[in-house]
């Protein structure tokens, strides 16, 4: 069986260095180089965002965060789910610069530097439910 | 965080450090703010050097500077910008309006 973990949190911008430091720690049992390593933390570190400041806006809320590991194939897959008020349009999400918040300084490249920085990235959203982001990396270099 | 910077003339230089994400963005951005209302720069510099990690929040805070300061027809440069910045960076094609300097 696959090592994973699955843990929740307090959607909270305080905990986005902990969420991709604890995901960076794990995935060390696949020998990731450093670049590697950067790229999942810049990952995470977009969907914690995201659920930090689109999913829940001023309220508290929490997000779940499950991370499994395949050594053999040398493959994290990091899911982060946030139970707040979902995407509208999911296909827009994902545009390049779209931001529903450009007032906030938002880049609006946060799906775009998942995309580009994992191997493969699945939204799945429910308005007044929540968002689910899967991201999977594969570990390529020795 | 205090900011660390330089002022030459009309030419400022601050030196970026540790993680610019959603948590550090908010007090780094009031400070810069702080320095570009407080005096009218020719340029402003930021130097990267230090920066460990920044993502897209730290990347929406050096283009909303850019926009400030293009308002002030003030330019920002960039310098000594560490890899997995320049990797965000470039996702953005934000170079082709902020240039590097050396």
């Amino acid at each position: 069986m696959n090592n994973f973990f699955d843990m929740k949190m307090l959607a909270s911008g305080k905990n986005e260095a902990f969420a991709r430091s604890v995901v960076a720690t794990f995935a060390l049992a696949c020998s990731p180089t450093v670049e590697e390593i950067n790229d999942l933390k810049t990952a995470v570190s977009e969907a914690v965002t995201n659920a930090v400041v689109h999913a829940y806006k001023d309220d508290t809320g929490v997000i779940e965060m499950l991370c499994e590991v395949n050594e053999t194939e040398r493959s994290i897959s990091v899911s982060v789910t946030d139970f707040g008020c979902g995407i509208t349009n999911v296909e827009e999400a994902k545009e390049p610069f779209f931001t529903t918040r450009p007032d906030d300084e938002r880049s609006g490249m946060g799906f775009t530097i998942i995309e580009t920085f994992t191997d493969e990235m699945t939204l799945r959203s429910k308005v007044g439910e929540g968002t689910t982001v899967t991201m999977k990396k594969v570990f390529k270099g020795c | 965080m205090d900011l660390d910077f330089k002022i030459i003339g009309n030419d400022i230089c601050i030196k970026l450090r540790g993680e610019i994400d959603e948590y550090s963005a908010r007090s780094l951005r009031a400070d810069i703010d702080k320095l570009i209302e407080a005096q009218g720069f020719r340029t402003m510099t930021f130097d990267m050097k230090d920066v460990t990690f920044i993502d897209s929040t730290g990347l929406g805070l050096v283009l909303g500077r850019y926009k400030k300061l293009k308002q002030q027809r003030a330019e920002l440069l960039l310098k000594n910008i560490p890899t997995q910045v320049d990797k965000v960076f470039r996702t953005s094609g934000i170079y082709s309006f902020v240039p590097i300097v050396k």
